[in-house]
């Protein structure tokens, strides 16, 4: 390969490299630390008040009851997507350039769906009373009602959330040992917890290996199964413009799609900042550009599809929503979507483009506005044209909803933040397996 | 034990408790020693009682549940009325227990309003009167209140006599003296007759606003429900002529736009063509032998077709009826135009059948107009030095400030108001003795001949109040210096006076005619002739610049003239034709907007020779293109201010804008007397409209079906109905299923069913921000469509609440089973189960589900009216109409008690209670004899997005309409 950098390192480079991200951090990260820390104390206050006034304090109306809030939820488990399709279906694949960015996206999926689990509680009317919704035996013999998509929700990000997390320790077992190892005191003892005993013996590593494997074999149909069900929300719903089997593949696709743009949004600083770019090489960006790319075209197609159903079903009311929505108050966000989602990664068909970080990191955030734009485009401007014209109406967010949609990306950076300087970013393992092993012949591992 | 005693004890108890719970002070719980075998907790008793709204006087049922007065219906037994009540009615709850309300006497010191007590603030009164009555200048006493025509009145007049004061002026800003005058001119008697609409065939209106506040709002709507709602093949037909599309003109068949102040041409114009045509009594022929049609119809506006249409139509019908004198249209010009409605109505044969005097109206009993403007005068020039105000009466408010009320009022060394809240005229008062709510007096009234309505204290006084009558008799007795039992005034209290008032007409049956809410008679119809000289055609004279717009004020549904305007859910029920909530504002003809380049919420500097108001713009397409219109009696309570409403605006009643012009032949205001001038400001200031558009974009929301389909298919039956196909089994309803059928023929877009709902299911209020942002909280809304040209639109009024769908679309997505189907055919909802995750709301496609937004609350005492059957919800979940479960299981416990199952009538919601025009109907859909079920079966029948497979347990009849010509 021609765009390889010419110093491959060596194992010890990599223990050295990844070792290094986890040094006392300097004043940068602290004041990166605190403005995000305050980001998040204020979107919490807002929270508070929201709990304390009432949901009022949050922009939602009649007909729009769902809002900000929901869209939010939805992008953040899309973002999700990306670290469990890259961590396990790449894996199941053998798709090797995953190794050097799959620790930050199974973080990163945790983080997200940790973000957005916090939404169903912030949006409902009471959320003292969400436990509801679980079904825990009580002396009324009260269930949950399990057809409602909401209960599915409940249940299906919750095993995803519990799988990633097992699937995300278990990967991290070997380079927590390093860790303990290397480290001293309290770091020493919470390494050594967390490693579970592991001593690098073969029998560990045969057990490790099937068990991973095992792991990603079950996160797998995750990857399907999570967004497909929160897309049921909406397709279940008679709502014109959300009653559509169109949406679970989707919503699947839209998911990996943001995932792997918020995976670069979060890489790039990282290999910048860290120095790693002897280990994601330009051919891990033109990866996940590639990626990128071919979710934007799948997406593409389904937005089309979305269209011509809705003019060719001549259903008079998905016709109307169709017409007011790219036409009326929001078509600012529709025409923003298109262009973020359809038009802008297609530079990736530029081979220059797909390796050079500065135009993924632009696409990337645009597509991230893309997405978000696309839930809030399904959920708010659909309700504003539903099917009863007596209450169409326009939403108009409010400080307290801004404010905590805000406040959740701050919650979710502070988080990866941490995670940056307690846990090792990279596998050192896996990134170990990727290079060419010492005192063996260069021409065996280099490639794939 | 009788009443007495029994509102002695409910008072010892529910006094403590009431004003207690009002003023926020200490408890004080006392043991009902002696319990009262009339008072059963939580089970709730009638009184029988009047209502004084609105001088209509239609009869009341009070529901009081231990010891509060929680509900106002309609007094079945009432022949106004029937069981009905308008929304004013139903909202006068909140004047009882109105946060502002008078906690007790007020004496100024000061510049300021402090309190006193009864007999100091009595005692300054008293000594005043004494000094004035010792100096032999009984006249500069003058003793102003609303129409009390009954026993109060009578009462009134005598303390008036003994005190030697002035004669005692009833003041009632809507007189209707045109029509009395018109009937002295035309009959020979000077009186308002009894309008026989239910007998008609076609009514014509002349602006006559029956729907809204025209003389007895309940009664005749509900007449104009029997003679135009289609029944059995059959319906009348009612052409309205008016400037403005308002309500009655949504309401007619054929609304006539003609230009403002020219009714009376116009009807001049349809009597010639009618006696052209040989329609008519020829002996009028001579009156119209003057009138030129085609200057008339270039004049008016009013094409020649259409009047010769008008001419036919109503020389056809046997009998017809023409009617006029609505408030909006009296201009100089209101007399010859009653005269020219008088004269077609005696030359279509109709005086004596469906015109009837005899019954008349106590409106006809209003002191004239031309007696307040001397008392006016009286003040101005500082002769008067004492006025007392009864409850009621706001005439710094309500009266055309061109009259010069208020300056004059400033100059009365001693002014008494007895009104029961604060209002711009106690402002000016010197001592305010608060009246008694209706709700807590004793009384009668008459609203019209043969008709009277006894009112009783439902509760015991909800603050320190003192009713008018026991005032007068204590006061009037200590300046006369005579003691009780002795004297003009010998009675101990007005109670003890009304009976033995009553004591002729009852013969000891008092608590008989108590329990029926009064007594009434038929009256015979006196036998009038007509008499007819010469009329001229001419319009309205009006005042101010030539090139501005004629003003059209007119008084409002909601606010009559200013009296309801303190009640919170008038504010927040809707103004049916514009939506618009709490902001009052000025329509403006589409192509002034369009000239001055203001929209709708853009607020424009009307200016009339007498004042300007700044009022936000509703730009209309269908008013009449040199008039601009503006509700009369807008205005906020104080305690409005700022939890509903941001700011306290500047003057919103266009009363504002009039001057002191007359109609010269009646004496009466001239409501219609000035042109004003349009600016824009610049600044904008949002109405809260809350129905989003007029249109139904083709969804078939408000179906209609031509009269003469409507006719075939209640003769065949209705051909091509098909069921809808379900993969699933129907449900099975075991015992009962409860549906409600909506006429939507005879909704005439009142709006007293959303007032009447929001009382019986402690709805609250949530102010003009929220309502404006889709937070209102009705569980039933009247929504209205519009159909046809922009500048004359047909309109439907739909009544829209939950449907109880059987395939519900909320039901399913609820996580917590909050949402959920009974086996009796509802949509339930448990309050204490939901969570507030709105998916129900989303997925509703009626969009009838409310969530509260915020915690709500009901400002002290208003808290008191909460129906203790009814829970009253918390911040964060969903609520929606039940369908008045409380009142179904009510009457499912008193069926079963009676050993027998539920039937027709066991059971009425609240809002199929109130309507006047009956458009509602409840009842048990596995019946197959219950109204409900036939009306379901009607060939009319249609459920609202049908389509959408709900299948609603809320069938809707379509609106019949009629070919026009």
């Amino acid at each position: 390969m021609s765009d390889q950098p010419t110093g491959t390192p060596t194992f010890a480079d990599v223990n050295r490299d990844v070792l290094r991200t986890l040094e006392p951090p300097g004043h940068r990260y602290f004041a990166w630390m605190s403005v995000v820390a305050l980001i998040l104390a204020g979107g919490i206050l807002f929270w508070t008040g929201q709990v304390w006034w009432g949901i009022g304090m949050a922009g939602k109306r009649v007909p729009q009851m769902w809002a900000l809030y929901i869209t939010t939820f939805v992008f953040w488990i899309g973002i999700g997507h990306a670290g469990t399709l890259i961590s396990a279906v790449l894996y199941l694949f053998r798709a090797r350039w995953r190794t050097s960015i799959y620790r930050a996206a199974e973080a990163m999926t945790i983080f997200a769906v940790l973000t957005a689990g916090l939404f169903p509680l912030i949006h409902a009317g009471r959320m003292w009373f969400a436990y509801f919704l679980l079904p825990y035996p009580n002396q009324r013999y009260l269930w949950p009602n399990f057809r409602s998509p909401l209960v599915w929700d409940v249940f299906a990000i919750s095993t995803y959330l519990s799988i990633s997390t097992v699937f995300f320790i278990v990967g991290l077992v070997p380079d927590i040992a390093a860790l303990r190892d290397a480290s001293t005191g309290w770091r020493r003892r919470i390494y050594a917890l967390l490693a579970l005993g592991w001593e690098g013996s073969d029998n560990q590593w045969r057990h490790y290996r099937r068990a991973y494997g095992l792991f990603a074999a079950l996160a797998t149909p995750l990857v399907l199964s999570v967004h497909s069900v929160v897309s049921w929300d909406f397709a279940m719903a008679l709502v014109p413009g959300w009653h559509s089997t169109l949406f679970a593949p989707f919503f699947v696709d839209g998911a990996i799609f943001s995932g792997f743009a918020m995976v670069a949004v979060l890489v790039l600083p990282m290999r910048h900042f860290f120095g790693l770019h002897a280990y994601i090489r330009d051919k891990h960006l033109d990866a996940m550009s590639k990626l990128i790319l071919v979710t934007s075209l799948v997406l593409t197609y389904f937005y089309l599809s979305e269209i011509f159903t809705a003019l060719y079903s001549g259903d008079h009311f998905e016709k109307a929503s169709l017409f007011w929505k790219v036409t009326r108050t929001y078509a600012w966000a529709l025409w923003l979507m298109y262009f973020c989602n359809c038009i802008a990664p297609l530079i990736f068909f530029v081979k220059k483009a797909r390796t050079h970080p500065v135009v993924i990191y632009v696409v990337s955030i645009l597509v991230l506005i893309g997405m978000w734009f696309e839930r809030f485009n399904i959920i708010v401007p659909s309700l504003a044209h539903g099917f009863y014209p007596y209450t169409w109406g326009i939403f108009v967010p409010s400080p307290t909803d801004t404010g905590i949609v805000i406040g959740s990306f701050a919650w979710f950076f502070l988080l990866f933040l941490g995670f940056i300087k307690l846990m090792p970013s990279l596998s050192i393992v896996e990134v170990k397996e990727t290079l060419p092993p010492p005192m063996r012949d260069t021409r065996h591992g280099a490639h794939h | 034990m009788n009443r007495r005693d029994f509102f002695k004890i409910v008072g010892a108890t529910g006094a403590a408790a009431a004003t207690a719970g009002c003023q926020g002070a200490g408890e004080h719980i006392l043991p009902l020693v002696v319990p009262n075998e009339q008072l059963v907790p939580g089970v709730a008793s009638w009184f029988a009682t009047v209502c004084r709204e609105c001088p209509a006087g239609c009869g009341v049922l009070a529901r009081n549940r231990d010891g509060r007065v929680v509900k106002l219906e309609g007094n079945p037994d009432h022949p106004v009325n029937a069981g009905a009540l308008c929304i004013r009615g139903q909202a006068a709850l909140q004047g009882l227990y109105h946060p502002d309300r008078f906690a007790g006497p007020l004496v100024r010191a000061g510049g300021g309003l402090t309190p006193a007590t009864w007999e100091n603030a009595q005692k300054l009164v008293v000594e005043r009167l004494a000094a004035l009555r010792g100096a032999g200048k009984g006249r500069a006493v003058a003793l102003v209140t609303q129409l009390e025509q009954g026993s109060l009145g009578v009462l009134a007049d005598r303390w008036t006599q003994a005190l030697g004061a002035r004669p005692h002026v009833t003041l009632e800003p809507f007189a209707y003296e045109a029509i009395r005058a018109a009937s002295r001119i035309t009959f020979g008697r000077d009186a308002i007759p009894y309008y026989a609409l239910e007998e008609a065939q076609v009514v014509v209106s002349f602006g006559a606003d029956f729907v809204e506040t025209w003389l007895s709002t309940v009664g005749y709507t509900r007449a104009f429900a029997r003679m135009h709602a289609f029944r059995d093949g059959r319906a009348g037909t009612f052409i309205h002529v008016e400037p403005r599309q308002s309500l009655t003109a949504s309401n007619a068949d054929e609304w006539v736009r003609n230009a403002p102040g020219t009714e009376g041409m116009v009807a001049l114009a349809v009597l010639r063509l009618m006696l052209e045509e040989g329609l008519g009594d020829r002996r009028f022929a001579d009156a119209v032998a003057r009138v030129d049609v085609k200057q008339v119809a270039e004049r008016s506006g009013v094409a020649e077709a259409t009047l010769r249409h008008l001419a036919r139509a109503f020389g056809h019908a046997r009998p017809g009826l023409a009617i006029g004198g609505g408030v909006a249209v009296s201009g100089t010009n209101a007399t010859e135009t009653q005269v020219a409605i008088n004269l077609l109505n005696a030359a279509a044969g109709n005086v004596g059948r469906t015109v009837r005097f005899g019954p008349d109206s106590a409106y006809g009993r209003v002191t004239p107009y031309a007696e307040v403007a001397q008392l006016v005068q009286a003040m101005q020039r500082g002769e008067i030095e004492v006025l007392l105000l009864g409850q009621g009466v706001n005439p710094v408010h309500a009266l055309p400030a061109g009259l010069g009320f208020a300056e004059a009022a400033r100059r009365v060394g001693l002014v008494v108001s007895l009104a029961t809240q604060p209002d711009e005229t106690t402002a000016l008062a010197h001592v305010i003795l608060p009246d008694t709510h209706w709700l807590e007096a004793w009384g009668d009234y008459a609203p019209r001949e043969g008709v009277t309505g006894l009112l009783q204290p439902t509760m015991s006084p909800v603050r320190d109040a003192r009713p008018l009558g026991d005032v007068l008799l204590a006061v009037g007795r200590a300046v006369l210096g005579s003691e009780e039992g002795k004297g003009p005034l010998p009675w101990a209290s007005f109670e003890q006076y009304l009976k033995a008032a009553w004591e002729p007409v009852v013969r000891g049956q008092w608590a008989a005619a108590l329990r029926q809410g009064g007594v009434w008679r038929d009256v015979a119809p006196a036998a009038v002739q007509a008499t007819a000289g010469p009329l001229a055609a001419g319009a309205a004279a009006l005042e101010g610049d030539a090139g501005g717009f004629a003003l059209l004020a007119y008084p409002s549904l909601r606010f009559y003239d200013g009296r309801g305007a303190s009640r919170a859910w008038l504010q927040e029920a809707p103004d049916t034709m514009t939506q618009a909530v709490w902001d009052a504002w000025v329509e403006v003809p589409a192509e002034a907007a369009a000239r001055l380049g203001v929209a709708t919420g853009d607020v424009v500097r009307v200016s009339s020779p007498h004042g300007a108001l700044e009022l936000p713009a509703y730009v209309s397409a269908t008013l009449h293109p040199q008039a601009v219109a503006i509700p009369l009696g807008h205005r906020y309570a104080p305690y409005h201010v700022p939890r509903y409403v941001a700011a306290a605006p500047t003057a919103m009643s266009p009363a504002a804008l009039l001057g002191p012009a007359t109609d010269a032949a009646s004496g009466g205001a001239a409501w219609l007397g000035v042109r004003v001038t349009l600016a824009r400001t610049g600044a904008r200031r949002p109405l809260a409209i809350l129905q989003a558009t007029h249109d139904q974009d083709h969804r078939e929301l408000a179906q209609h079906v031509d009269l003469r389909a409507a006719r075939e298919q209640a003769l065949r039956g209705r051909a091509g109905r098909h069921e809808t196909i379900s993969m699933y089994a129907d449900q099975v309803y075991p015992g009962y299923h409860w549906g409600l059928a909506i006429d939507v023929d005879a909704c005439v877009g009142c709006q007293a069913c959303v007032v009447a709902c929001q009382a019986e299911n402690n709805v609250a209020v949530t102010g003009k921000a929220s309502a404006a942002y889709g937070r209102q909280l009705h569980w039933i809304r009247i929504e209205r469509w519009a159909e046809g040209p922009a500048a004359h639109p047909t309109n439907t009024f739909l009544p829209m609440l939950c449907q109880h769908c059987e395939v519900a679309p909320c039901e399913p997505v609820c996580p917590v089973f909050a949402a959920y189907r009974t086996e009796e055919g509802l949509n339930g909802q448990v309050y204490n189960r939901c969570v507030g995750t709105r998916y129900c709301g989303n997925n509703c496609p009626y969009h009838v589900r409310r969530f509260n937004w915020f915690q709500y609350e009901f400002p002290a005492p208003l808290e008191v009216q909460l129906n203790p059957d009814v829970t009253v919800r918390q911040l964060g979940i969903m609520e929606k109409c039940t369908m008045c479960i409380q009142r179904i299981i009510a009457g499912k416990d008193h069926a079963r008690d009676a050993k027998r199952t539920v039937r027709d009538g066991d059971i009425l919601t609240a809002c199929q209670q109130t309507c006047p025009t009956r458009a509602i109907t409840f009842g048990n859909l596995t019946d197959d004899t219950s109204a409900v079920t036939g009306l379901r079966h009607s060939p009319r029948a249609y459920t609202v997005l049908e389509e959408l497979g709900t299948r609603p347990g809320v069938t809707y009849l379509k609106k019949v309409v009629r070919e026009h010509a």
